[in-house]
């Protein structure tokens, strides 16, 4: 029996990997894990419900959104860019992390998580909600129920999400640019 | 031609004959027209109020008579049509908004004849058209039944029809025409359980108001029963006996996807879930079994199994592009081979919207997504997401060809048009 390959070509954090063969059928979680060393992305249900896995594709119109790796194929992405947990924060040149991206900071600072099992994903979600908002702004009012809208997906087994919210709430409120005035 | 000259003769003869009809019934209707009078006190046993919840039951009231999330049979959901949106009407005991003040003659008379009780006509999104057939001993337990509800004060809404179909008299005339006492056969069969299976599924069920093809006043197209029709976003499918076996159904498989919601075929979705939630999971074994009987006859078809693929619909897929996208959005869940996952996702080979000649289901599912499921027995599906943002208009009909060469036995006729259509 032999699996049939296909070539893929995928830019991951600013930098190209590829081209590889890949067996087909392999989802991109299994890529990112056993070929790329790219452990960050956490396999959670392996059926597309926890979002634990997502990750964050660029696309060419310059917006950005959430993919799923653990129900998407790796030839899915084949030609495009995506970013990873492992790329969110700043490094220097030798890969020490120097500065925290401000979601990541605020999760820590509020003590979002506790097994952080689903925060790379969380950190992802947040982040394209970010970026969402900085193209179209919402009523500071709205922000409650934007971050809900947001995350809503995205499951977390230990602390109830509450802080979670909180932390992305107060990153939006905080950026300027990211709302306008009214509810 | 000839069929619209015969349309547009109907049309002239509706008009007219309402017209004839209006005079008539309002000396009658209007005269007889009542809003007032006392609330009903009904007092009937446990098993007719029991027997009579069964029959409501099946003859799924809930489904329209209850808006999402909203009281149980106090009406509001909207049903869109082309002449306007209807809105189904409170239906529990309330003196003012609901049938409080209804006799058993006046919920008679609603099922039989169309008529509310101000004497006003109602439009067949109620589907009287099908309920005419009920005896009035069911009609009565079914009063019975909605008569001991607690009343809600809730109002209805107007209905919001478009001139001339606001005119609820010209429904004496279009029922003249289209109101008949009996539907015909789907199938044939005299077996008792093909009887009862006839009432259940012509009459109770009224499974030909979604499944059988509407003409342009919105009759059902009788001489085309059952065939399939696409009144909202979801069509109904074939459900003649022909239809179902060329799709795999066997009537094991029709009272497991009837009283489970799921079956080899694949799981409820669209405006038949909640039909299965609501009304079929209730059905007795025994009522369940005579429904497949009818549906498929006394001596059922054989099922056709499923084909291997037509070698040329495979080499018309040169490039691969539709199986490129299956393996990249699809398989994940549903499997390189197509089985699924049991108890998760269902599995494509042999999937009944795959087997439909008209894709439009089949589309729909992979530009919409279906949303996360439940389904008796506490079994559930997982959510599908929706693909219209991944895949192009020629991305999606390559990938419903090769879902339908594949799994389905279809040809791949999809085309980039037909997916443009339904976005």
């Amino acid at each position: 029996m032999t699996i049939p390959i296909r070539p893929l070509t995928v830019t991951i954090n600013g930098r190209q990997h590829g081209p590889m063969d890949v067996p087909e059928g392999l989802m991109m979680i299994d890529v990112l894990h056993e070929m790329l060393g790219l452990t960050g992305s956490r396999l959670g249900c392996g059926i597309g419900i926890c979002h634990a896995c997502v990750v964050i594709w660029d696309r060419d119109d310059q917006t950005s959104e959430e993919v799923r790796t653990c129900i998407t194929g790796a030839g899915f992405f084949d030609g495009k860019r995506i970013r990873t947990i492992e790329g969110t924060a700043q490094t220097d040149e030798r890969g020490e992390i120097v500065a925290l991206s401000p979601v990541q900071q605020a999760f820590l600072d509020q003590f979002s998580f506790q097994c952080g099992y689903c925060t790379p994903g969380f950190v992802n979600a947040a982040t394209v909600l970010v970026e969402r908002l900085k193209r179209a702004p919402v009523p500071r009012g709205e922000v409650q129920a934007t971050v809900a809208a947001a995350l809503e997906t995205h499951i977390c087994r230990c602390t109830g999400y509450v802080r979670y919210y909180q932390a992305v709430r107060d990153v939006i409120l905080t950026t300027p640019g990211l709302t306008r005035d009214g509810t | 031609m000839r069929v619209r000259r015969r349309r547009t003769f109907l049309i002239a003869a509706a008009i007219a004959i309402a017209a004839v009809a209006a005079a008539a019934f309002a000396m009658r209707n209007l005269l007889s027209g009542r809003t007032g009078g006392p609330m009903q006190v009904v007092s009937a046993p446990p098993d007719v109020v029991a027997r009579g919840k069964y029959l409501a039951e099946a003859a799924d009231c809930a489904a329209c008579h209850t808006a999402p999330g909203g009281t149980p049979l106090a009406g509001g959901l909207p049903m869109p049509s082309g002449y306007g949106t209807i809105y189904a009407t409170n239906i529990t005991p309330d003196p003012d908004n609901g049938i409080g003040r209804w006799s058993a003659d006046d919920f008679w008379r609603a099922l039989h004849d169309g008529v509310r009780r101000d004497g006003q006509q109602l439009y067949p999104a109620m589907p009287y058209t099908s309920y005419r057939g009920m005896t009035r001993a069911d009609a009565d337990a079914i009063y019975a039944y909605l008569m001991q509800m607690r009343p809600m004060k809730v109002a209805n809404r107007r209905t919001e029809l478009n001139f001339p179909f606001n005119i609820r008299l010209g429904m004496a005339g279009w029922n003249l025409l289209f109101l008949h006492d009996s539907l015909p056969a789907v199938s044939v069969g005299s077996s008792p359980a093909w009887q009862r299976g006839r009432y259940l599924v012509n009459v109770l069920g009224h499974c030909g108001e979604c499944h059988t093809p509407r003409g342009i006043v919105g009759e059902m197209e009788l001489s085309r029963s059952f065939t399939g029709f696409a009144l909202g976003r979801v069509a109904a499918p074939d459900i003649t006996p022909a239809g179902l076996a060329a799709r795999g159904w066997t009537a094991a498989a029709l009272v497991a996807f009837l009283g489970r919601g799921l079956a080899r075929q694949g799981s409820a979705f669209g405006d038949m879930h909640p039909v299965i939630m609501l009304s079929t999971r209730n059905l007795t074994p025994a009522d369940l079994d005579a429904v497949a009987t009818y549906l498929l006859g006394d001596s059922p078809p054989a099922p056709t199994s499923l084909a291997a693929p037509d070698p040329a619909e495979v080499a018309a897929d040169a490039n691969g592009a539709g199986r490129i996208s299956y393996v990249a959005l699809c398989a994940g869940c549903h499997g390189l081979e197509g089985n699924g996952m049991p108890n998760t996702v269902v599995a494509m080979r042999n999937n009944s919207t795959l087997r439909l000649a008209d894709p439009r289901n089949l589309i729909v599912a992979m530009l919409d997504g279906i949303g996360a499921e439940n389904f008796p027995h506490r079994q559930s599906m997982q959510a599908m997401p929706g693909f219209a943002d991944k895949l192009s208009d020629a991305e999606a009909a390559a990938l419903a060809n090769y879902l339908r060469v594949t799994w389905g036995g279809e040809k791949g006729d999809v085309t980039a048009d037909a997916v443009r259509a339904l976005r």
